[in-house]
């Protein structure tokens, strides 16, 4: 691809991330999946760990906001194909010179960002109304997850992006998975409460491994190793998952246009 | 070199029903069509609902593959060189979908601009250019959730010329308007085909297909019955006339009755509210008139006209006055 054709494709994903945002701001149901869902999570967290003497403050904070980043991902995605499928817009942008995954990445980039509200709303409340003390021991690597948990995320939603495009059915598949994610990914308790066997399908998850860097980098308990080990999980899978989104869309969106699926159903 | 070929294009739908036992339930939109349009020209597909011109243009503009057949779009075949296609060809499909509501009209031409990589340095005098176009100039930063829909439809075909493609297909672009929004449309048509642009136009308005088209494709159940000017058409009913009879409370066995008589070509029955207007075409002119309303006895008459042919009346003995 040149320069010229490069720089047309990034101002296309730029708009619609842009075109997301501006969709999704004003949408109360999305406005209660990264603040209200995660803030009662937060909540009941905290509220269960009070008495407890010791610092969990950070790990509701960031499980909370995983699940709301998760929730918000899922959601807001799901919704907004859902929506174009029903006004037309969704024909109308998959036959467009701008190949349909920029698109998604665009939206896709939005929401994750949108999302991080999610976990800011769960630090406001545990700093000032439970009086946590959220301090985080190693702040360069929190940083660093942070930025590696944002596009470990992206490219999960871009797995899932094709699988919403092409199957009408979008409702019954994020319940579905909304809930054995939270359990899987570890948001709420350690996976090792889980069946052994249940082991390996957690460590496929990048939001794991964000869960992972997130409180070692918290905690400051976790040697350099299990970080590094922790980023260099998040690094791979995301690469699986682009390279997944990439064979998922073109061989969905070929299905779709053969089986004409992408208009309303 | 044409600038739309098609040959014998066929598209199936295949749907399952059932639940224990599902099965596959095959639907034949598009039939064994062929046509040509050259460069420049306007040309229109006619049919009834059903008839397959939608499945047709959304063949034609990369949106379904086509079950078999060939389709070449200014000479890039419509399923291998589809990427290619996208940025040379612009499609609007009739009705008040494919719009962001939440959005501005300004804004959502915005958006399908950086869509069709249209540069922003053009895209910032060529939007209010294309708004000034349509009309709608002065409602063009409001929401488009406040638009009627005959605004709707004008963004649309704004939409489809933000970059400049020298290959339109216009789907319906009137369905559902007022007149004089219809005649709007209709005027933005014209202007483009001034412009030497090829546009491909479906419609199921006959006036506005002899009005605007150069050449018609009539099409029923997926195949073309006739391909022609709208005046070579028109003489595919020169010998007839239409007996034009107004009846109350007939249902459709009424025009099988009459459609069984030797003297009738074709006949349609058409409702407008309370009335039904029986359209007879037959060779014998005024002198069937009376062995018509012979048949319809017992039923209640209403007016009685008779008058030449249109190209209504020769789409509906091309399509068998099922429409």
């Amino acid at each position: 691809m040149n320069l010229p054709a490069a720089r047309a494709q990034w101002r296309a994903l730029r708009s619609a991330a842009v075109i997301a945002f501006l969709s999704n701001v004003f949408d109360a149901f999305i406005l209660f999946t990264l603040v209200v869902q995660p803030l009662v999570i937060a909540t009941l967290g905290l509220w269960i760990l009070r008495d407890s003497g010791q610092d969990y403050g950070i790990f509701v904070v960031v499980g909370s906001g995983l699940t709301g980043l998760w929730s918000g991902l899922l959601f807001i995605s799901g919704n907004s194909i859902t929506s174009e499928r029903w006004t037309g817009t969704l024909e109308m942008v998959s036959s467009l010179p701008t190949p349909l995954p920029v698109i998604a990445l665009g939206k896709v980039l939005a929401n994750v960002l949108q999302s991080l509200t999610s976990m800011i709303g769960a630090y406001v409340l545990a700093s000032f109304f439970f009086g946590y003390p959220l301090t985080v021991n190693h702040p360069g690597q929190f940083v660093v997850s942070l930025v590696l948990m944002v596009g470990a995320f992206v490219c999960l939603g871009m797995v899932m992006a094709p699988l919403f495009v092409t199957n009408p059915d979008v409702q019954r598949m994020q319940n579905a998975i909304e809930f054995p994610v939270y359990i899987l990914a570890g948001f709420l308790f350690p996976i090792a409460l889980l069946p052994t066997w249940l082991t390996p399908l957690s460590y496929l998850l990048s939001p794991y491994w964000a869960a992972v860097a997130l409180h070692e980098a918290s905690s400051g308990d976790g040697d350099l190793l299990t970080m590094a080990g922790a980023w260099t999980a998040m690094i791979v899978l995301s690469v699986g998952y682009l390279i997944a989104s990439r064979f998922l869309f073109r061989t969905l969106l070929r299905k779709a246009r053969r089986d004409g699926t992408l208009g309303m159903q | 070199m044409a600038a739309i070929e098609v040959e014998h294009l066929r598209r199936v739908y295949r749907t399952t029903i059932g639940i224990l036992r599902r099965r596959t339930k095959e639907v034949l939109a598009v039939d064994d069509l062929s046509f040509e349009v050259s460069d420049g020209e306007l040309f229109g597909l006619l049919g009834p609902n059903g008839a397959g011109k939608t499945t047709t243009v959304k063949m034609l503009t990369t949106l379904l593959i086509p079950t078999a057949g060939t389709a070449r779009v200014a000479g890039l075949d419509v399923v291998r060189d589809a990427d290619a296609l996208r940025g040379r060809i612009g499609f609007i499909f009739g009705g008040e979908r494919g719009l962001y509501w939440r959005l501005s009209g300004y804004d959502n031409l915005r958006y399908f601009a950086s869509l069709y990589h249209v540069d922003p340095a053009v895209s910032r005098t060529r939007i209010p250019y294309l708004l000034d176009l349509v009309g709608l100039q002065d409602r063009g930063h409001e929401k488009v959730e406040g638009y009627s829909r005959g605004m709707k439809q004008r963004l649309h075909i704004a939409r489809t010329l933000l970059h400049d493609p020298p290959l339109l297909f216009l789907d319906e672009p009137t369905i559902g308007l007022d007149p004089v929004g219809a005649r709007e449309i209709r005027q933005v048509v014209r202007d483009l085909q001034a412009e030497k642009k090829t546009i491909l136009l479906t419609t199921h308005y006959m006036f506005e297909a002899d009005a605007l088209c150069q050449r018609i494709a009539v099409i029923n159940h997926g195949r073309a019955v006739a391909l022609d000017t709208p005046q070579g058409l028109k003489r595919l009913v020169r010998d007839l006339s239409v007996i034009e009879v107004e009846l109350f409370g007939v249902g459709e066995e009424v025009a099988e009755r009459v459609g069984a008589e030797p003297y009738v070509d074709s006949v349609a029955l058409e409702s407008r509210d309370q009335r039904q207007l029986l359209q007879v075409q037959t060779a014998r002119g005024s002198e069937a008139v009376q062995d018509l309303l012979t048949r319809l006895d017992g039923v209640r008459v209403g007016k009685v006209t008779v008058r030449e042919p249109t190209l209504e009346d020769a789409y509906v003995r091309l399509v068998g006055g099922g429409s």
